[in-house]
C-alpha cells in the first residue's frame, strides 16, 4: 500500500527531513469494512504550514481523528513531537459554555488556563468572552474553535475545513489570524481544506488526498501551477462550498 | 387553613425526596445519555446504611454523611458497568442499570433482609407561620436547598462543573480537547449516587424503605426529571415539587388509594405532550 | 469510502435496542443436523409431562407460559424496536379476565378464548397514547402503567381487591376436566404452539419484512412508506394477547390471583429472558426463557436446601437475572440464540464471515463526529 506516486519534490522550511513535528507513515485506517485511510505518509516540519486538500469524503478529516487519537489507526505509525491541538470540522463548540468557558475546557489537563495569551492572538474574543458560544455567528465560532485549541499552547495547530459554511470575507480575517500565528509565533499550521486555492495561499507545501490516497504532494506555488491539480481543485473555486 | 398549609408543606418534602433523585437521574443523562435506572437502589442502600450505621451507634449526622458516601459508590460501580465498556448504546445501558438494581436487590436482601426499616430523624414539630409542621420535612426542605445551590454552584463555577457540562454539550469535542469522556461518566454516576443518597437518608425517617422502595423512588424521580427534559436539574426541583404537592394533595382530599396514581399519570401526560412538541427530536434521541 | 462507512455508522449509533445486523442480509438456511435436533427436542419436549413428577410439571407450565410472554417481547423489542417494562400487566389482564368470568359461571374455554382479546384491547386502547413514546420514555411509561394497574386492582371489589380472587375453577372443555396438573402441562404447550405458530406467520409475512426494517430505523421506515405507528400498534396488541392468553391458563392452574403476584419485578424477569435468548428471534424466546428458568430453579431448590436461610432463594434469584441480564447485554448483546445461529450458519455454509458482517456488527468503534454535533 505504500506505493503512493509522490509527484513533486518536497521544500519548505524544515521539510519532512528536520525534526518534524508530525510525522505519518503508511497510517490505515478502517471503520469496519471500509478502508478509510489506505497507506497514508506525510509530514510537518516546525513552524511549517502545509496543507492537506483533496475532495469530500478522501479522508481528510479521518487524518486529523487519527492524529488527536479519537480514531484508532489499523496499522502505521503517527508521531507527534511537542503538542497537537485540533480545530474540528464544524466547529465544535460547547454551546452551553460562555466563550471563555470554552477557552479554559481547551486547556483541560494543563495548570496554566490563562486565556490573555489566546486573546493577544486574538483580539476579538475579548469582547465575546460573557456571550454563549451557541449565540455567536459561524465567523466568530471558528474564531473561538481556533482559540480553545490554542489554549493548550500547541506546536502545531490541525485546523479543519476552515473555510466550510463562511463568507470569503470572514474567511480572509481567520486566514490572517493563522498566518500571524505561523509567521509570528513559529506555530506549525496543518491546513484541512476543500478550498485548494485558500490551502495554497495560506500554506508552503501541500499534500493531495483522494480516496484514502495521498496522490500528489509539493510545494504549493508548483501544485497550483500543475495542471492535473488545477483542474481538479483550482477550477471553480470560489471559497464557497456547496 | 391551617391543615391546607400543613399538606403543602408534607408536599413540597416528599417532591423534595423525588427532585433529588431526579436530579441524579439529569446528572447522569446530560453527560452520558443513559437514563439510570438504579437512581432509585442508590437512596436505597444509602437509606439502609444509614440505619445499620445509626444501629452501629455512630452519631447522626456522621451516620447520615457515611451512607451518602455509601450511595456515591453505589452510583460509581453502577457507571463502570453501565458505561465502562466501549460502545454500548444509551438503551441498552439503561437495560444494564436494570439490571445493577435486580443484583443490588440480591445484596440488599443479604445484608439488611427483605423487611422494610426506617431512619429516626428529627423528632417533634416546629411552629412556621403558626402552622405547626413536623422539622423532618423543614429539614428535608432546606437539605433540599442547600444542595440545589451546591449543585448549581458546582455545574457553574467550578472547572470540573464545567468539563462536565462541557461533555454533556458536545461528547466528540470533549474528546477533541484531551477529555476522557468515559472518565466523567463515571464521575457523573458518582455524582447521581451521592443525590440519590442524600434522598434516600432524607426520605427514610419520612417512611419505611424497603430493598424494593427503588420503584417507587425511580419512578417518582424521573417523573420529576422529564418534567425538564431529563436536562435541567431546577426544572427536575419544579417537577419533583409539583409532584409531591400533587400526591398530597390527592391523598389529602380525593381518595388516599390513589395518590401515586396521580403521580403516575401525570409523568404520561407530561411525556405524551413533550414528544407531541418533538416528535423528530424524541426519534432520534432513542 | 469514509462516506459509506459514515454512514453505516451512523445508522447503527441511531438503531434502537440491538436490531440484528445479522437478519438483514439473506439468511441462509440451517443445516440439517441443526433442523434435527430442534425436531428431536419439540418431540422430547411433547413426551416430558409423561415423566415428570409434580415439581417437574409445575416448572414445565411455569416455562411455556412464561414463553408465551417472552415470544411478544421478543417481538415488540427486537421487530418494533419498542421496550416494554409492563407486559406482566397483560398476564394479569389475561388472568383476571378468565377468572371474574369463570367465577361468573362462564365456561372456561371462553375464559380463555376472552384473555388475549381483554389484553389485546387494553394494549390497543393505551398503545394509542404510549407507542407515541421512544426508549427510555416508553420503558418509564410501561413501568408507570404498570403500577397504575396494580392500584386499580388493589381498589377493585370485582378484582378481590388486595385480597385477590380465590377458588377459580381448574380448566375444562365440555365437561372434560383437564385441571391436574399433566393435562395444564399439555395445555400450556398447546398455547405456546399457537403462539409460536402465529409469531412465525408475522415475522415471514411482508409486514413482518417492513417491521424488521422498523427496529433498525423508524424514519427510513416511515419515509419508505410503511405505515409505521399501525405496525408498531398491531406488534403491541399481539404481544399483550399472548401474554394475556398466557395468563388465563396460569389463573386456571393456580386458582386464585391477587396483585401481589404481579410486581414490576415480574415484567423485567420476562425482558431479561427475550434478551439472553436474543430479541426478534422465536426460537431465542424459547431459549431464553427455558434457559433461565431453569437456572433459577436449581439455585431455588440449593436456596431452600437445609441451613440455608429463609430468605436465600430471592436472593439468588435476583442475583442470577442480575448477572445474566449484565453478562448478555455486556457481551452478546444480540442473545444466545442469534450468535449461535451465526456460529453454526458460518461453519456450513462455504463463504466465511464477509467483512462486511463485521462493518455491520461491530460498528461503535469508529469515533466519528457525531452526525448532530450542537456548534
Amino acid at each position: 500500500m505504500s506505493n503512493v506516486p509522490e509527484t513533486a519534490v518536497d521544500s519548505g522550511p524544515g521539510g519532512p527531513h528536520g525534526e518534524s513535528v508530525i510525522e505519518v507513515a503508511d497510517l490505515v485506517v478502517r471503520y469496519g469494512a471500509a478502508t478509510a485511510l489506505q497507506g497514508v505518509s506525510f509530514s510537518v516540519g516546525p513552524g511549517e504550514a502545509v496543507a492537506l486538500v483533496g475532495p469530500n469524503g478522501a479522508g481528510k478529516s479521518t487524518l486529523v481523528n487519527a492524529l488527536s487519537g479519537i480514531v484508532r489507526p489499523a496499522s502505521g505509525t503517527i508521531r507527534i513531537r511537542g503538542r497537537l491541538a485540533h480545530v474540528p470540522e464544524g466547529r465544535q463548540l460547547f454551546g452551553e459554555l460562555s466563550v471563555e468557558d470554552n477557552l479554559l475546557i481547551g486547556a483541560w489537563g494543563r495548570s496554566d488556563r490563562d486565556p490573555a495569551p489566546v486573546y493577544a492572538v486574538l483580539p476579538e474574543l475579548r469582547g465575546l468572552a460573557r456571550r454563549k458560544a451557541a449565540a455567536l455567528s459561524g465567523g466568530q465560532q471558528q474564531m473561538v474553535a481556533i482559540g480553545r485549541a490554542l489554549m493548550a499552547r500547541p506546536d502545531v495547530i490541525a485546523v479543519d475545513e476552515l473555510s466550510l459554511g463562511l463568507a470569503p470575507k470572514v474567511v480572509t480575517g481567520l486566514a490572517a489570524h493563522l498566518r500571524a500565528l505561523n509567521a509570528e509565533r513559529g506555530t506549525a499550521v496543518l491546513l484541512i481544506e476543500q478550498n485548494a486555492r485558500l490551502a495554497f495561499d495560506l500554506c508552503s507545501r501541500a499534500y493531495v488526498l483522494e480516496a484514502g490516497r495521498m496522490v500528489v504532494s509539493g510545494a504549493c506555488e508548483e501544485l497550483a501551477r500543475s495542471n492535473e491539480v488545477a483542474r481538479a481543485y483550482l477550477g471553480g473555486g470560489t471559497g464557497e462550498e456547496p | 387553613m391551617t391543615q391546607f398549609l400543613m399538606f403543602l408543606v408534607n408536599g413540597i418534602a416528599i417532591g423534595c425526596g423525588f427532585a433529588l433523585v431526579g436530579s441524579g437521574l439529569v446528572a447522569v443523562y446530560r453527560i452520558t445519555g443513559v437514563v439510570n435506572f438504579a437512581q432509585g437502589m442508590f437512596a436505597v442502600v444509602a437509606a439502609l446504611s444509614a440505619t445499620s450505621f445509626v444501629a452501629l451507634g455512630i452519631w447522626h449526622g456522621v451516620a447520615e454523611l457515611m451512607a451518602v458516601l455509601v450511595g456515591g459508590f453505589a452510583g460509581l460501580a453502577t457507571g463502570v458497568v453501565a458505561v465502562g465498556r466501549r460502545g454500548t448504546q444509551p438503551l441498552t445501558a439503561l437495560l444494564v442499570t436494570l439490571a445493577v438494581g435486580f443484583l443490588a436487590y440480591a445484596i440488599e436482601v443479604l445484608v439488611w433482609g427483605d423487611q422494610p426499616r426506617s431512619l429516626p430523624g428529627l423528632d417533634g414539630r416546629a411552629a412556621l407561620l403558626g402552622v405547626p409542621v413536623q422539622r423532618q420535612y423543614l429539614l428535608v426542605i432546606a437539605v433540599t436547598a442547600v444542595v440545589f445551590v451546591l449543585l448549581w454552584l458546582f455545574f457553574a463555577r467550578t472547572y470540573l462543573g464545567k468539563a462536565l457540562t462541557a461533555c454533556a454539550s458536545n461528547p466528540y469535542a470533549a474528546r477533541v480537547v484531551g477529555i476522557d469522556v468515559t472518565r466523567m461518566a463515571f464521575i457523573a454516576f458518582a455524582l447521581g449516587g451521592v443525590l440519590g443518597g442524600v434522598a434516600g437518608v432524607l426520605v427514610a425517617p419520612l417512611r419505611p424503605i424497603s430493598f424494593d422502595s427503588d420503584v417507587s423512588l425511580i419512578v417518582g424521580g424521573f417523573a420529576a426529571a422529564i418534567f425538564g427534559g431529563l436536562t435541567r436539574p431546577m426544572m427536575a426541583l419544579a417537577g419533583g415539587v409539583l409532584l409531591g404537592i400533587t400526591e398530597v394533595m390527592i391523598r389529602a382530599y380525593g381518595d388516599a388509594s390513589y395518590g401515586t396514581v396521580g403521580a403516575l399519570v401525570f409523568l404520561i401526560a407530561i411525556m405524551i405532550w413533550q414528544s407531541a412538541r418533538r416528535p423528530t427530536l424524541h426519534k432520534e434521541a432513542v | 469510502m469514509s462516506i459509506s462507512a459514515r454512514h453505516g455508522a451512523r445508522q447503527a449509533r441511531r438503531g434502537p435496542a440491538e436490531p440484528h445486523a445479522a437478519y438483514a442480509r439473506p439468511r441462509t438456511g440451517l443445516p440439517s443436523p441443526v433442523l434435527g435436533g430442534i425436531a428431536a427436542t419439540a418431540l422430547a419436549t411433547l413426551l416430558l409431562p409423561l415423566v415428570l413428577d409434580r415439581g417437574g410439571l409445575a416448572l414445565y407450565i411455569d416455562i411455556a407460559l412464561s414463553a408465551c410472554v417472552v415470544v411478544g417481547i421478543s417481538l415488540l423489542m427486537g421487530f418494533a424496536g419498542q421496550v416494554s417494562l409492563g407486559q406482566a400487566v397483560f398476564f394479569a389482564i389475561g388472568g383476571y379476565t378468565a377468572a371474574v368470568l369463570v367465577l361468573n359461571d362462564v365456561p372456561p374455554l371462553v375464559g380463555l378464548l376472552a384473555a388475549p382479546v381483554a389484553a389485546g384491547l387494553v394494549a390497543l386502547l393505551l398503545g394509542v397514547p404510549l407507542l407515541r413514546l421512544h426508549g427510555h420514555h416508553l420503558a418509564f411509561a410501561t413501568i408507570a402503567v404498570h403500577l397504575i394497574f396494580l392500584v386499580v386492582v388493589q381498589q377493585s371489589d370485582t378484582l378481590g381487591g388486595n385480597v385477590g380472587l380465590m377458588g377459580i375453577p381448574g380448566f375444562s372443555v365440555g365437561g372434560i376436566d383437564l385441571a391436574d396438573h399433566r393435562s395444564i402441562a399439555f395445555v400450556s404447550w398447546g398455547v405456546l404452539a399457537v403462539v409460536v405458530l402465529v409469531s412465525h406467520n408475522v415475522i415471514t409475512s411482508r409486514p413482518g419484512r417492513a417491521l424488521r426494517a422498523l427496529a433498525t430505523s423508524e424514519t427510513a421506515a416511515e419515509s419508505a412508506g410503511i405505515p409505521v405507528g399501525r405496525y408498531k400498534l398491531t406488534v403491541f396488541a399481539l404481544s399483550a394477547a399472548f401474554a394475556g392468553l398466557a395468563g388465563s391458563v396460569w389463573a386456571y392452574y393456580v386458582g386464585f390471583l391477587s396483585p401481589g403476584m404481579f410486581p414490576v419485578s415480574m415484567s423485567i424477569t420476562f425482558v431479561v429472558m427475550a434478551a439472553v435468548g436474543g430479541m426478534g428471534s422465536i426460537w431465542g424466546a424459547l431459549f431464553g426463557t427455558t434457559a433461565v428458568k431453569l437456572i433459577v430453579s436449581y439455585l431455588g431448590m440449593l436456596g431452600t436446601a437445609g441451613g440455608m436461610p429463609d430468605y436465600a432463594p430471592a436472593v439468588l434469584s435476583y442475583a442470577v437475572y442480575g448477572l445474566l441480564l449484565i453478562l448478555i447485554l455486556l457481551f452478546l448483546p444480540h442473545g444466545v440464540v442469534p450468535a449461535l445461529r451465526d456460529r453454526i450458519v458460518r461453519r456450513w455454509s462455504a463463504p466465511p464471515r464477509t467483512p462486511l458482517d463485521t462493518a455491520g456488527r461491530d460498528p461503535g468503534k469508529a469515533g466519528l463526529p457525531p452526525a448532530n454535533g450542537r456548534p
